[in-house]
């Protein structure tokens, strides 16, 4: 039987799953198609990889389109995901330019090679030289400052003065921190260590590890609300996430304090977004202007206006509602240098063991 | 004797052995990596996080398998040992809650619970105005979360192992004698257990790998800190540490199931079977049970449900059903079927063979396509990731990798409905179909796949399904700003925008009802 089984076969190709291998073409086919057209439009646009929430970053971006006729591709993630992103996609990604919102990894993304650097007078002329790399691979946008927020039921103004006083056991159960993971606090860290040293940042992280308990938040605009509502007391946040908060709802108790500006203190913790273009785009006209549209004045003004941020030009005004510029001083630690300090930083944040 | 010819024999071995290896290299890479790790961040990852990651994990997995047992038996023994109007229906409806992914749950009650939230109000106005409630964002209102989400699983199986009951023994004991709670505890319980084990592993190894729930609640697991871990570092080490020893955790609880299984066996004495009696209810009794199931039934997914709807007719929620929205439901749809089709490409060689040749190799081949079962979203995602960017990173953030991912995470889904069609139809039809004079071909096409053919049907919905509400791997593979629905709602939700995440999660729970009842109908009575 079998050999007449096997005669039978060899005339037959094998081809047991005919019905499976249509679907498998049909298949293939969807799959490719869904990739060729990210590659095909890739060709007339701007593709932008964000780390900045989408609505802060979006109507600056939807202006720039409206003046210059460059549609742009926005792809929103997170920060370090996007670096690790863009290092692995090497030069076959599809970023044009990066954007994001923490100096240290900008320089990170230069120290790992992705930047090209810019030789643009309206870049010099615009951005002052603290607030951008120094071979000018990446380039402040706009500037922003860790606050403490607090709930004005809850807390009296001058029981907070500094963000050391947020480790007094007092707060316990009634801080909001951002979660280990988030680019800003690690920055904020790296920051007080420059300042006050390793031993007295880690006592300070214990302590808003243990006053915060699980009051820990994956976005700022959380903290905000909790803090508005009155979940919680007192957060550490950005400073324009409570303006933003307090643009729509004027009448929430929450008010704000610009730590550490007593005598001696290190001063506000500062930190900038930023824009790089990639080495490899081929699209460098198109990503110059849009660099060039981000400094000028029309676009810093987005900035100040519609996320309270401080913008960078000198000549910009930051929106009159936040605290005057000039009223306080910012922590002397030089931005690039955020980068070198982020894996030790990184390392005390686990050692501590927050969230 | 197998229906097809030597050489295609060993082109299906191929797909086998390809298939095996497409689920257990990433494992072994991630091992490795893991293995490779510096040691310094082994110490510091063991002295800081390990120990209350493992703590949370396991004590969580304890808790939500306390709350699923009390919900899952006691609703099981009430539709099958109560007669009250309604108990059909409530014996189907208390399936419906396996609709409910956990991250829809998990957002619907940080709403309900949550600080200033409905029940909170509620509750102020019974206590006075400075009484809280417990937070959702605690050990408690995870577990109530996950416990509601999980019951099903042992009301299902602890329901059937009733049904398929002999009273006998019971009645066997009241004649000599035992009161009804002794009887209870020495005959009903010890009788169920196989089947409870085997409902509490189901819920274990959901709530460990659980990713959902657990993020929009904020309650640290190793599922979670793995995914934390893999956004917030520039490098892979400490992620790969943890997935490890999350897969270790897994594996762990997984065999202690089969120990148990094993240890546990009861037989049927044929002959004598007779279905029990159910207890009469008067009205008194119909109340009261019918209140229960249905506190039971509306926190875990009536009323959800119903918010939702609510949510969904907000304007709010109106204005994003746009033509993105649509893309959104399009990118859901795409994957899953991708994913689904892919998995049964990959699992019906290995099922195939397994049964029809069970050599060493093609079980073990088999067995190894299991591994999926210890391997979370996040760890799944990270495996896959570091093994493209290694081998063909042209791939890397394409749907592809997206693909590779999903298979391997329900690989296990699918063979488990595909093993059992195969194995049930015999070597025999085939062989006739042969001596018939089909050629090999003809025989797999018009005998063989028409068997099976339910088979894969179900293989196929359940890795459908489960791709619609995958969470993790989706947010760590996809294609920058290539959004499905459930990420859609969990972006939405972790930001608390309650009625921009609605219409999505509703869509997510449509969808998955039908696909229920077709896998009920299946084995509704069998089980």
């Amino acid at each position: 039987m079998s050999r007449s089984l096997h005669k039978a076969h060899r005339t037959t190709p094998c081809t047991n799953y005919r019905p499976l291998i249509g679907i498998f073409t049909a298949c293939s086919v969807l799959l490719f198609s869904m990739i060729i057209p990210s590659i095909a439009a890739a060709a007339d646009q701007l593709t932008v990889y964000s780390g900045r929430a989408e609505r802060l970053i979006k109507p600056a971006l939807d202006e720039f389109t409206a003046k210059t006729g460059i549609q742009i591709a926005l792809l929103s993630s997170g920060t370090t995901e996007l670096v690790n992103r863009m290092k692995a996609e090497g030069n076959r990604s599809p970023a044009d330019v990066f954007i994001t919102n923490d100096a240290g990894s900008l320089e990170l993304a230069r120290t790992a090679g992705l930047f090209r650097p810019l030789s643009m007078r309206e870049i010099e002329r615009a951005i002052p030289p603290q607030f951008r790399a120094t071979d000018n691979s990446w380039i402040g946008l706009s500037g922003r400052f860790w606050i403490i927020t607090y709930n004005t039921k809850m807390v009296k103004p001058d029981q907070i003065t500094s963000l050391l006083d947020l480790a007094d056991p007092i707060w316990k159960g009634k801080l909001a921190i951002p979660n280990a993971g988030s680019e800003y606090l690690q920055a904020g860290v790296s920051v007080i260590r420059a300042s006050i040293g390793d031993d007295r940042t880690k006592t300070l992280l214990e302590g808003l590890r243990d006053n915060a308990g699980a009051q820990v938040y994956q976005k700022s605009s959380q903290i905000v609300e909790a803090v508005a509502k009155g979940q919680v007391a007192l957060g550490i946040v950005n400073h324009y996430y409570v303006y933003r908060h307090l643009a729509t709802q004027p009448t929430s108790p929450i008010a704000v304090v610009m730590p550490d500006q007593q005598e001696g203190g290190m001063g506000a913790i500062m930190n900038v977004a930023g824009i790089g273009v990639l080495k490899h785009t081929p699209r460098m006209e198109q990503a110059k202007l849009l660099v060039e549209f981000l400094v000028a004045q029309a676009g810093q003004k987005i900035f100040a206006d519609l996320d309270k941020e401080y913008p960078l030009h000198p000549e910009v005004q930051a929106d009159p509602a936040l605290v005057e510029r000039k009223s306080f001083r910012a922590a002397m630690v030089p931005l690039a240098k955020l980068a070198e300090l982020r894996a030790p930083t990184l390392r005390l944040i686990e050692q501590v063991g927050m969230r | 004797m197998i229906a097809v010819r030597p050489s295609s024999l060993s082109s299906l071995q191929l797909a086998a052995l390809a298939s095996a290896a497409l689920v257990l290299l990433p494992l072994i890479y991630i091992m490795a990596l893991a293995l490779s790790a510096d040691p310094g961040v082994w110490s510091r990852l063991w002295t800081t996080r390990v120990p209350e990651l493992l703590w949370n994990t396991i004590s969580l997995a304890g808790a939500v398998v306390l709350l699923a047992l009390v919900l899952g038996v006691s609703t099981a023994w009430i539709v099958t040992r109560c007669d009250f109007p309604g108990r059909r229906l409530w014996e189907v409806a208390l399936v419906l809650p396996l609709a409910m992914p956990t991250f829809v749950l998990a957002y619907v009650f940080n709403y309900l619970l949550g600080f200033g939230g409905p029940v909170e109000a509620l509750w102020q106005m019974l206590a006075g105005p400075q009484a809280r409630i417990f937070s959702p964002q605690s050990f408690l209102g995870v577990t109530v979360v996950m416990g509601l989400a999980t019951f099903p699983f042992i009301y299902l199986l602890t329901r059937s192992a009733l049904l398929n009951f002999n009273v006998s023994f019971e009645e066997v004991a009241r004649t000599c004698g035992a009161s009804p709670l002794r009887r209870i505890i020495s005959v009903t319980l010890p009788l169920l257990r196989p089947s409870i084990v085997a409902g509490v592993a189901l819920v274990i190894l959901y709530v460990v790998s659980d990713f959902g729930a657990v993020s929009l609640l904020r309650y640290q697991t190793l599922t979670y800190a793995v995914f934390q871990q893999m956004t917030g570092q520039l490098d892979n080490q400490a992620a790969s540490i943890l997935s490890v020893l999350l897969v270790v955790l897994a594996l762990l609880f997984l065999l202690t199931e089969r120990w148990f299984r094993r240890k546990s066996r009861f037989y049927q004495t044929a002959g004598r079977y007779r279905a029990p009696q159910r207890i009469q209810c008067n009205w008194l009794q119909t109340v009261g049970l019918t209140a229960s199931l249905s506190i039971i039934l509306g926190a875990a997914f009536g009323g959800p449900v119903c918010l939702l709807i609510l949510w969904s007719l907000s304007p709010e929620a109106f204005a994003i059903l746009d033509a993105r929205f649509f893309g959104f439901v399009w990118n859901s749809a795409v994957l899953a079927t991708l994913a689904a089709t892919a998995g049964v490409l990959v699992g019906l060689p290995l099922a195939y063979l397994a049964s029809r040749k069970p050599t060493w190799l093609n079980t073990g081949c088999l067995q190894a396509a299991y591994a999926g079962y210890v391997l979370p979203g996040p760890v799944a995602a990270l495996a896959v990731l570091i093994l493209c960017l290694k081998l063909i990173p042209v791939v890397y953030g394409t749907v592809f990798v997206l693909i590779i991912a999903y298979v391997l995470h329900f690989l296990p889904a699918g063979l488990q409905s595909l093993e059992p069609a195969i194995q049930q139809i015999t070597p025999n039809l085939e062989e006739v179909a042969r001596t018939l004079g089909l050629s090999a071909r003809q025989t797999v096409r018009q005998v063989t796949l028409p068997l099976i053919r339910n088979g894969i049907i179900v293989a196929w919905v359940l890795i459908f399904l489960q791709t619609m509400k995958e969470l993790p791997a989706t947010l760590l593979l996809r294609p920058v700003g290539f959004d499905t629905l459930a990420i859609r709602v969990w972006l939405e939700a972790s930001e608390e925008y309650y009625q921009l995440a609605a219409p999505s999660a509703l869509l997510i729970v449509l969808v998955g009802l039908p696909a229920l009842g077709l896998l009920l109908s299946r084995d509704w009575r069998a089980a």
